[in-house]
């Protein structure tokens, strides 16, 4: 996957240079929107980061202007603003996305890999995941473990059934509460952990292997491996 | 513009402004006028009184020459009555001789010598002796019989006799009379003219000053872009217009300063942030869960609530501007309190409260659903925070007057009565808190954005009470915003 990630804060950039080529992707960075129109012209680029507060011009005027060029692939764009321009609502409603820094990696990559999800024609759904000995029925909202039917609500089903389409990657509390109760919200209490603990409590039973765990610092993680 | 509300014009200030001025130019133009016609009044006499004096010499002139023998009553006689066509002030009238001159001469002895006029003198000559006239100038004698007094001017001649020669006041009275009629009828027209110019003027002055108001009123908290109707003429009322779109300018400009400030502020510890945390996780991933890593998770948490923090400082230090920045859509209150709470029931069931909800369904604000989202999430992360175990927690949800109520009721150990008072005032916490004050500031600033209030209180049986109230969604906006996204 090639990704041009623009973005001026050389700290930034070093650090999301980096944890974006670990997790896979071949990156080009460009520092302003010169270069940045320049290499998205020159080559194919499967998804682009691109930060709003650029030093030659504004964000969000260099995507529309990738746009213009013929750019088709998807942009996640990054800001440091407090509010949320009516612009960047018109791409997000476009198939774009936004992150607000600071954000934790997880959310980077796992927002990357929506993007590039969405935009890419894909198998019908399936209507059962499975992870280890983990099962999940889609249609008939049933979980079993080993064979044994897990007794969860509603709730914790969701929970599950989004650690497990994320399954061996790390999720944080903020992007839980935005894909399982759908707000971008920042709760001073553990509200997340005790669903979590709840939900651990009955899909990881006595003996077996703890299937989900706590990345303390991050987020977590239902193990796949 | 079409006005809702016109008032009925008896009670308008255009109305009273109309009565007062119509009033004061109605007594200035009949001081005016008195004044006027005093002076016309005296003018008048004056021009009497001299062709009096001079025609009375004139007479006593010729009857002083005239041979006293048996023409002298037909000389002085005709000359009389050719002095008496030329009166003054004359109005046409058909007869000759008319009954507004006379010529009168006594005699030494008080006789009647002399008469030309009408009627037979007697009354005259009675009437002039007992009104005694002094010789220099001519004065008012009343005649019986005559409803008008005369001007009678008196000369005395070599033989003794006195000669008078008389005027009716009739005349001059009727033109003074003839101009008070057409002066009070122009006068009329003028004061009704002038009464409905000023009525009309002042009410459309004051109608374009209503519609400012009325678009005064209609810039909300929010929307600072819009301004009040001006007209091309400078008068005062385009005037104040226009101070009130200057006004409008400045608030708007010294908004957009705090917003740039605010945002750069953001942006400049944002950025680091974003970088420190980058490195941060990106050591925790080398350490591979390794025991040592438990500093560099604190400092990412420490980070999180750092940020969370500064998001929050900013937001309450807007919202007290009155400078929230809103992005509006309907949310569902009925429907977000319900998630809301099953979010934080096992929380909360966890640490041994019993949570109860009240919620009546379909509940639609106009709202920033980040903000109402957060600001909900405030408010129950303030009761998870301070309740002890084993308290209760009720939360309803309700609508009354166009408006909804949510509403926080609990049994623990209320607020604290000085932390009470300033309890929407930024940083201000209980002692035993251990937040950075900012909750209820920031759920106080969302509500005031959206138009609301939030009351907050000790229950007489104990514990706290939080009111949130927002208003809801008005039919007519929520038929406009589906048009606006279907435009968009």
């Amino acid at each position: 996957m090639r990704l041009l990630l623009v973005e001026d804060e050389i700290d930034i950039q070093g650090f999301l240079r980096r944890s974006l080529q670990e997790a896979g992707y071949e990156v080009e960075v460009a520092p302003d929107a010169k270069t940045a129109e320049q290499l998205a012209v020159e080559s194919q680029f499967d998804i682009l980061v691109v930060d709003l507060g650029l030093p030659d011009r504004d964000g969000i005027s260099l995507i529309l202007r990738l746009r213009e060029l013929g750019l088709r692939a998807p942009v996640l764009i990054l800001s440091a603003r407090r509010s949320v321009d009516d612009r960047v609502r018109g791409l997000e409603q476009g198939g774009d996305d936004y992150l607000t820094k600071p954000f934790a990696l997880a959310e980077l990559l796992a927002r990357l890999r929506n993007l590039l999800k969405r935009n890419s024609p894909q198998a019908s759904e399936a209507t059962r995941l499975r992870v280890l000995d983990l099962e999940l029925d889609l249609l008939r909202r049933e979980a079993t473990r080993s064979g044994q039917a897990l007794q969860l609500t509603q709730q914790e089903f969701v929970l599950l059934e989004y650690l497990c389409r994320n399954a061996g990657r790390v999720v944080t509390r903020s992007m839980i509460l935005d894909q399982v109760w759908g707000m971008r919200i920042q709760p001073d209490t553990n509200v997340v952990d005790v669903h979590i603990y709840r939900l651990r409590g009955k899909v990881d039973g006595a003996g077996q292997q703890p299937l989900i765990r706590t990345m303390r610092g991050v987020g977590y993680v239902l193990k796949d491996r | 513009m079409s006005l809702k509300t016109v008032k009925p014009p008896l009670r308008s200030a255009a109305w009273r402004i109309s009565l007062w001025a119509t009033l004061a130019f109605a007594c200035g133009t009949m001081v005016v006028f008195v004044f006027l016609q005093s002076f016309v009044a005296g003018d008048i006499q004056r021009r009497s009184d001299a062709w009096l004096s001079g025609e009375v010499e004139v007479l006593g002139d010729v009857a002083e020459r005239t041979p006293n023998d048996a023409l002298y009553g037909r000389v002085v006689g005709e000359v009389a009555e050719l002095a008496a066509r030329e009166v003054p002030n004359k109005l046409a009238s058909g007869s000759g001789t008319s009954d507004s001159v006379f010529f009168l001469q006594s005699g030494i002895d008080g006789s009647l010598k002399l008469w030309v006029g009408a009627g037979s003198g007697q009354d005259h000559l009675k009437a002039i002796f007992s009104a005694e006239i002094p010789p220099e100038h001519p004065s008012d004698v009343r005649v019986p019989g005559f409803s008008v007094p005369f001007r009678v001017a008196c000369l005395r001649i070599g033989d003794g006799s006195h000669i008078y020669l008389g005027l009716s006041e009739r005349d001059e009275l009727r033109v003074l009379r003839s101009l008070r009629v057409r002066f009070f009828l122009l006068w009329l027209l003028i004061v009704l003219l002038g009464f409905s110019i000023v009525f009309l003027t002042t009410r459309r002055m004051l109608r374009h000053v209503r519609s400012i108001t009325e678009a005064a009123s209609r810039i909300g908290h929010s929307d600072l872009t819009a301004r009040v109707p001006t007209t091309k003429r400078n008068d005062e009322v385009s005037q104040l217009a226009h101070t009130l779109n200057r006004m409008l300018d400045r608030i708007e400009s010294s908004m957009h300063q705090l917003h740039t400030i605010t945002d750069a502020l953001a942006h400049d510890l944002r950025s680091p942030l974003t970088a420190i945390r980058g490195k941060l996780e990106m050591s925790l991933a080398a350490m591979n869960g390794e025991e040592t890593a438990e500093p560099i998770v604190s400092a990412i948490e420490e980070l999180d609530q750092l940020t969370d923090f500064l998001n929050k400082s900013l937001d309450v230090a807007e919202a007290r501007a009155d400078a929230l920045r809103l992005t509006v859509t309907e949310i569902d209150m009925s429907q977000l309190l319900q998630t809301m709470v099953d979010l934080y029931e096992p929380s909360m069931t966890e640490k041994g409260l019993h949570i109860r909800l009240s919620n009546e369904k379909g509940i639609i604000v106009v709202g920033d659903e980040g903000l109402v989202h957060r600001m909900i999430a405030n408010l129950l992360d303030n009761e998870l925070k301070h309740l002890v175990s084993a308290s209760s927690v009720s939360i309803s949800l309700q609508c009354r007057d166009e408006t909804a109520y949510l509403v926080f009721e609990d049994d623990g150990n209320g607020f604290e009565p000085d932390v009470l008072e300033h309890l929407f005032i930024r940083r201000v916490k209980g002692k035993t808190s251990d937040g950075h004050g900012l909750g209820l500031a920031f759920v106080d600033a969302v509500a005031r954005a959206h138009g609301g209030t939030v009351e907050v209180m000790n229950r007489d049986a104990g514990g706290g009470r939080i009111a949130v109230s927002m208003p809801l969604a008005p039919e007519k906006r929520h038929h406009q915003m589906a048009a606006t996204a279907q435009a968009g």
